[in-house]
Parts: structure tokens; C-alpha cells; sequence
């Protein structure tokens, strides 16, 4: 449904992405590892258009773009047919909750506000927070601006949706509210790729965990292969990291 | 249009012969009311209302200058001659008083209150937590406002400092009101004698965008002085082994 | 030293009141026409373009070196000289022309300082979140951008204005008849015998067109400040 091939992207000198192809079948959970700095979240605002690549190309459904050169017409249609959660939430800051979901149905996608507002309270349903729709952004705790960011980005329905560290900013006790609503997306078949750390999640509810280290694809496989029989070293390493990193959170 | 380049030679030499009086009514204004800025605002953080000083700022800040400088000038040397002669009999000839005297009150009066609030807010902006850690290492109100919040109001303040010192220079184009001989009157007596008028002013225009530009490239130094001694005083060996020293003692007690 | 006599300071603020009228019009072509010009010269500073960059800078930084009576006295001496080499002869009447032109200046400098800031204050995620959600760039920074950069450059927009007005005033030099034109009227009829009752009329405009703008312009930066305002809340 939507391949990325050879995607290439570098800041300067500074080479993020050298050659990095994905692609994503119907209802995958693809989860996304990798040191800071190995390209995971340059290569998904590249999916989006929030990073210009410099070479690439894309197939989504119907749309084939090259994603150096894709016409303003596609890469709207791209975001469109994409939700994206972002680490720092970025909730539109002088919209309530509700009106941060109804924004783009109603400005993008065209929705009449009635409609607009059913839709989105249903979406704020799902995330659980149907009851904090009046409220601002700042008053909200950064796990419920989360989850109204993930309603901001599933309540059109998209083909595909993109979490970007959607955990990476919460306090540790806060993590688990999100994730869960991300679990139950999961099980409703939503298609995702996701970048995270936490492993929990990859390992219940990937089914494909991509392991990505100084902007290329270092291996790929199901939760299991990957966190089992590691086959590249540098997995190995990076894993034995992060699951010491838990060890020491139990203690 | 034509440009009499002879004339604006004559007048910018004329002119420069000014700069001294411009810089120095600028220059005593700032250091006057930088002191008497900082004691107000240190004042307006420690009390919670003073309702003459709230007054007087609003007021300078709510009145045009020239206004300020006119109403001052016909009030303050007709006042002063009541007071020293006709009240105390002193018999000083108020007339004859440099009117520079009079120019530097009237802009004193204006920019205490522009820097009391600039000292005021970036004091405030220092913020309760090195407050609040200040004295939770054991150091007076005094001592934490002394060592911690005023070195970081200062350099906070810098770049304001700046701004008031750039609008003090241009506010002082005014003085000729006064009839204070700097740049601007000397262009302008130039100017009279055959209405070489544009001229004369784009000199002074001249002039006072390369006093300014020097000026904050002054400031613009000072600021990364300040910002280097910022930084550098928290590994500086001094504070380093009194640290030390206060542990050990801890120890041995 | 003559006492004061304090019924004159009503006196005289009754006669100039009515002129407040001269001074707001020209507030407003100015702020009308420096706030274009300082919009272009802020998307000139935000533009990748280096060299409108770099000339969008130098004008502000040049023109914050300029004081206002300089500028007001080389328009007002220099701009008829220009027209008239080539023709074109401008009536003397025509102040307000000269006061707006000298203020448009100096006004579009600071403006183009309050816009840019206020735009560079919003995070750029806000820009971000509205492209994924499927908005054009315009509609991005019409929906989202702009509204949260109003809502923080209006502080230092009543500032801009404020300090327009208390420049204003200086309008008067050049023979302009606004509030402090009239004053100066006044006081020449009186031949300068009511000169502080007068200052003082005059002041007490000025300080309340001030404390008004403040007032006005902060009633609306509160109502702009949506979801700024912190609640406590549990949980």
C-alpha cells in the first residue's frame, strides 16, 4: 500500500538517510528502532513531507512521486491520507480539544462543522477523553495532550499512521496511557509505523520491528527474530542497552 | 535637487565640534539614572505598592518627551530662581545656569523611569527558583539578592540598557529646545545662514546613525563579556575549593 | 513666580480635545501604511532570500538610529525640493502628508521587529501539526500561526503605538495643527501667559490616550489568549 524506496537526506554534510527503502502492507504495525540520531525520525517526517528528501521515491494507492520533486497537489494529498503524532504533541496551542481534531477535517478535508464536531467527539471517544473536549492544551496533562494528538490524527481516518517518539515526552507514569490507547488502535486494525523505545510495545503488538542504525536499515524481521536472534551485532548492542536501561527502572 | 556637497562639509565639521556636548548629556543621563533606576526598582520589588512611583512612571511613559522637556523648561528655572532668590535670598544668577543643567534633569527625570523598569523587570525575570535556592543554601534575603539575583538582573538587562541609551541619544536631537548647543542647534544655525536646511540635517542624520551604530557595538561587546563571565565564574577555582572546604568542615564537626 | 491658575488647565484641555481627532487620523495612516511596510520588511527578514534578508536588516537597523525630528525635518524640507525637480509643486498645506511619510518610516521598522518576533515566538510545531492535518501552507498560517502571533506581538504593538503617538507630537514643528499643535496655538494666542496650564492639559491627554490604547489593546490580547491561561487542574 505504501512503498518508500531509496530515500536519501542529508542536513549540511551531515548525511541522516542514506538509502532507505519501507514498505508497509494493510493493517502492519511496523515499529521503528534505533540509537538517537540513526535517522528514525527524519525518515518519517520524510514520509510526510515535513522534511524535503533529497532523493526517494513513493508509491501510496495512487499517488507515485518522486519525494525531492512531488507537486504541492500530492504531498497535500499525502498528509491527507496520513495521520502524524508527534513527540511534543504539538497541539494547536489557541484551540480547544475538540477544535484541534475538527480543524483539519473542516479546513482540509472539507467536512461541514456539524459533521466535523460528531466525528470528533467520537475520535476523543477513543482516546478517552471525550470529557476534556472544552478544554485547552494547557490544561491538559502531556499524556492526555497525547491522546488528543492521536485523535488529531486518526479522526480522518487515514491510510496510514505515523507516531513519531509519541511516549518520549511523558513522565514515566504517563507512558501508559498512551500506549494502551496505541495497543487498542492496534487491534483495530489501524495501519501504523511507529518510532519508540518501548519495547513493550514492539513486542506486543508489531508485527514487523525495523532496526536502523547511522541512516540505513541494519535488519528487520518479526518482534520475536529481532529480540531473540538478533542477527547484526550493533541490534545486539542497542537492545542489550535499552533492556539494561529497563533492568535498572525495575530496580 | 541639488546638493550643496561645500555647505555639508563646512556643517558636518561644525558639527562634530558637538558630538562631545550630545555625548556627554547622553552619558551622564544613562549613569544618573541607572542608579536612580536600579534604587527604585529594587524599591518596587521589595515593597508591594507605591502608588507616587507607579505615578510617575506611567506618567513619563504616558507623555510625549518634547512635552516633558517644554513643561520642565518653563517650570524649572523660573522655580528655582523663586526658590534660591526670592525665597532664600542666595542671589545665584539662575539665568546664567549652562542650560546643559537643565537638559540632563529633564532627561533624568525621563529615563529613571524608563530603566527602573527595565532594572524591575529583569530582576523579576531572575525568577524564585535562584531565589528560592539562594536561600535554601543558608543565605540571607540580602545575601541571595546581592550574589545571585542582581549579577543575572544586570546582564539580563544589558540588551534594554542598550535600547534606553540608543532612545536617550536620539531624544537628545531635543535638547536645542533648550538651547543646549549640541550637534542638532549647530547644524541648524549652519542651516539659517543661507537655508541650506536639508543639508544640514541630513548630516545630523548622519551623524547620529554612526554614534548609534557605535554604541551598540559597544554594548554588543559588553554583552558577550558578560555573557563569558556568566559562564566562566562557575568553575572559577575560587568558588570551586570554598565549596570543598565548606564539605570538609561538615565532616569534621 | 506667577501661581498657577488650575481653571485655565480645563480651560485650555476643552479647546484641544477636539484635535484628538487630527491626531488619531494620522495614527492611523501611519500604522496603516508603516504596517504594510513593516509586513513586507518582516517577510523580507523570514525569507530565505538573503538579500532581501540583508536589506530588510539594514533598513531597520538604520532607521532605529534615526530621531524622529531629524527624519520629520528632512521630509518636510526635502521632499518638496525633490517633487519640484521634477515639476511637481507640493502645497504647504499638505502637512499631514509629510507627518505620515516620516512616521510610516520609523513606524515600519518597529513593526517589522513586533511581526517577526511574534512569528519566531510560535513554535514551529504548530506549523508542522497543521500540514499533517492536511492544511496548505496558507491555511496553516491563517488558521493556527497567525492567530497565536497576534495574540503575542499585541503587547509590543501597543507599545509601537504608544511610542507613535508621544513622536507624534512632535508633528507640531512642522506646523501640523494636531493636539500639541493646537497647545502651541493656544499658548502663542495667550502670548506663552498660560504656558504650564497648557503643558499640563496637554499632558493629561496624552497620558490617558496612553493608559486607553494599553487598556484596549490588553482587553483584546485577552480574548486573543485563548488556551493560554493556566487552570489547575487534577490529573
Amino acid at each position: 500500500m505504501l512503498k518508500l524506496k531509496n530515500i536519501h537526506k542529508s542536513f549540511g554534510n551531515n548525511e541522516i538517510l542514506k538509502g532507505v527503502d519501507l514498505e508497509v502492507k494493510k493493517g502492519d504495525i511496523i515499529v521503528i528502532l534505533g540509537p538517537s540520531g540513526s535517522g528514525k525520525t527524519t525518515l518519517l517526517r520524510s514520509i510526510n513531507f515535513l522534511e524535503k528528501a533529497d532523493q526517494g521515491t513513493m508509491d501510496f494507492g495512487d499517488i507515485h512521486t518522486s519525494l525531492a520533486k512531488a507537486s504541492k497537489k500530492d504531498i497535500y494529498n499525502v498528509r491527507k491520507r496520513i495521520g502524524y503524532v508527534f513527540q511534543n504533541y504539538n497541539l494547536f496551542a489557541n484551540k480547544t480539544a475538540l477544535e484541534n481534531v475538527t480543524e483539519g477535517l473542516i479546513i482540509a478535508h472539507k467536512y461541514p462543522k456539524e459533521k466535523a464536531r460528531v466525528k470528533a467527539l467520537n475520535a476523543l471517544r477513543q482516546v478517552g477523553l471525550e470529557d476534556r473536549a472544552d478544554f485547552y492544551p494547557s490544561q491538559l496533562s502531556g499524556g492526555q495532550q497525547q491522546r488528543v494528538g492521536i485523535a488529531r490524527a486518526i479522526v480522518s481516518e487515514p491510510e496510514v499512521v505515523l507516531f513519531d517518539e509519541p511516549t518520549s515526552a511523558l513522565d514515566p507514569e504517563l507512558v501508559g496511557e498512551v500506549l494502551n490507547v496505541m495497543k487498542k488502535l492496534a487491534r483495530a486494525g489501524i495501519t501504523m509505523i511507529v518510532v519508540t523505545h518501548e519495547m513493550s510495545f514492539a513486542e506486543s503488538a508489531a508485527n514487523e520491528v525495523i532496526f536502523m542504525d547511522e541512516g540505513v536499515v541494519v535488519e528487520k524481521g518479526t518482534p520475536k527474530e529481532i529480540f531473540s536472534h538478533p542477527k547484526d551485532p550493533r541490534t545486539e548492542q542497542f537492545l542489550r542497552r535499552i533492556i539494561n536501561v529497563d533492568y535498572q527502572y525495575a530496580i | 535637487m541639488q546638493l550643496n556637497i561645500e555647505f555639508m562639509k563646512r556643517a558636518f565639521i561644525a558639527s562634530l565640534g558637538a558630538v562631545p556636548i550630545t555625548l556627554e548629556l547622553t552619558f551622564i543621563t544613562m549613569v544618573v539614572s541607572s542608579v536612580l533606576g536600579f534604587l527604585l526598582a529594587l524599591k518596587k520589588m521589595d515593597k508591594k505598592k507605591n502608588r507616587f512611583v507607579d505615578a510617575y512612571i506611567s506618567f513619563v511613559r504616558g507623555t510625549p518627551i518634547v512635552l516633558q522637556i517644554l513643561f520642565f523648561y518653563s517650570l524649572l528655572p523660573t522655580t528655582l530662581n523663586y526658590v534660591l532668590n526670592v525665597v532664600l535670598g542666595l542671589g545665584i544668577k539662575v539665568f546664567d545656569i549652562d542650560p546643559i543643567i537643565y537638559a540632563i534633569t529633564v532627561f533624568c527625570l525621563n529615563t529613571t523611569a524608563i530603566l527602573t523598569e527595565v532594572f524591575r523587570s529583569a530582576l523579576s525575570s531572575i525568577g524564585y527558583g535562584q531565589m528560592e535556592a539562594a536561600l535554601s543554601v543558608g543565605m540571607t534575603n540580602w545575601q541571595a539578592m546581592r550574589w545571585i539575583i542582581i549579577p543575572q538582573g544586570l546582564i539580563s538587562a544589558l540588551p534594554n540598557i542598550c535600547t534606553t541609551t540608543v532612545n536617550v541619544l536620539k531624544s537628545t536631537s531635543l535638547a536645542y529646545m533648550m538651547t543646549v548647543q549640541d550637534v542638532m542647534a549647530v547644524a541648524k544655525k549652519e542651516a539659517s545662514y543661507g537655508y541650506n536646511y536639508i543639508e544640514a540635517y541630513l548630516v545630523v542624520l548622519f551623524i547620529y546613525i554612526i554614534l548609534c551604530v557605535v554604541i551598540q557595538l559597544i554594548f554588543r561587546e559588553a554583552e558577550i563579556i558578560a555573557a563569558e563571565y556568566k559562564r566562566g565564574r562557575a568553575v572559577t577555582q575560587k568558588t570551586f575549593s570554598r565549596r570543598w572546604s565548606y564539605v570538609k568542615v561538615k565532616k569534621y564537626t | 513666580m506667577r501661581p498657577l491658575h488650575p481653571s485655565y488647565i480645563l480651560v485650555a484641555f476643552v479647546k484641544i480635545f477636539p484635535f484628538i481627532t487630527v491626531t488619531l487620523a494620522t495614527m492611523a495612516g501611519t500604522v496603516f501604511i508603516g504596517g504594510f511596510i513593516g509586513l513586507l520588511l518582516a517577510s523580507a527578514k523570514l525569507s530565505k532570500n538573503k538579500v532581501l534578508a540583508a536589506i530588510s536588516d539594514t533598513y531597520v537597523y538604520v532607521v532605529r538610529c534615526i530621531p524622529s525630528i531629524v527624519l520629520l525635518f528632512i521630509i518636510y524640507y526635502g521632499i518638496p525640493e525633490f517633487l519640484q525637480s521634477f515639476g511637481i509643486s507640493i502645497n504647504d498645506s499638505s502637512k499631514w502628508f509629510f507627518v505620515i511619510t516620516t512616521f510610516s518610516i520609523l513606524f515600519s521598522a518597529s513593526m517589522a521587529e513586533v511581526m517577526r518576533s511574534a512569528y519566531e515566538s510560535v513554535d514551529k510545531g504548530q506549523r508542522e501539526a497543521a500540514l499533517a492535518s492536511g492544511m496548505t501552507e496558507f491555511q496553516a498560517f491563517r488558521r493556527i500561526v497567525a492567530p497565536q502571533a497576534i495574540a503575542v506581538a499585541l503587547p509590543n504593538f501597543a507599545n509601537s503605538l504608544v511610542k507613535l503617538m508621544k513622536e507624534g507630537s512632535l508633528s507640531y514643528t512642522i506646523g501640523m495643527v494636531d493636539v500639541m499643535g493646537k497647545g502651541q496655538l493656544l499658548i502663542g494666542l495667550n502670548q506663552g501667559s498660560y504656558g504650564l496650564e497648557t503643558y499640563i492639559a496637554l499632558a493629561l491627554i496624552y497620558w490617558i490616550l496612553t493608559l486607553l490604547i494599553e487598556k484596549v489593546i490588553g482587553e483584546i490580547e485577552i480574548r486573543l489568549s485563548r488556551g493560554k491561561r493556566k487552570v489547575a487542574l487534577g490529573g
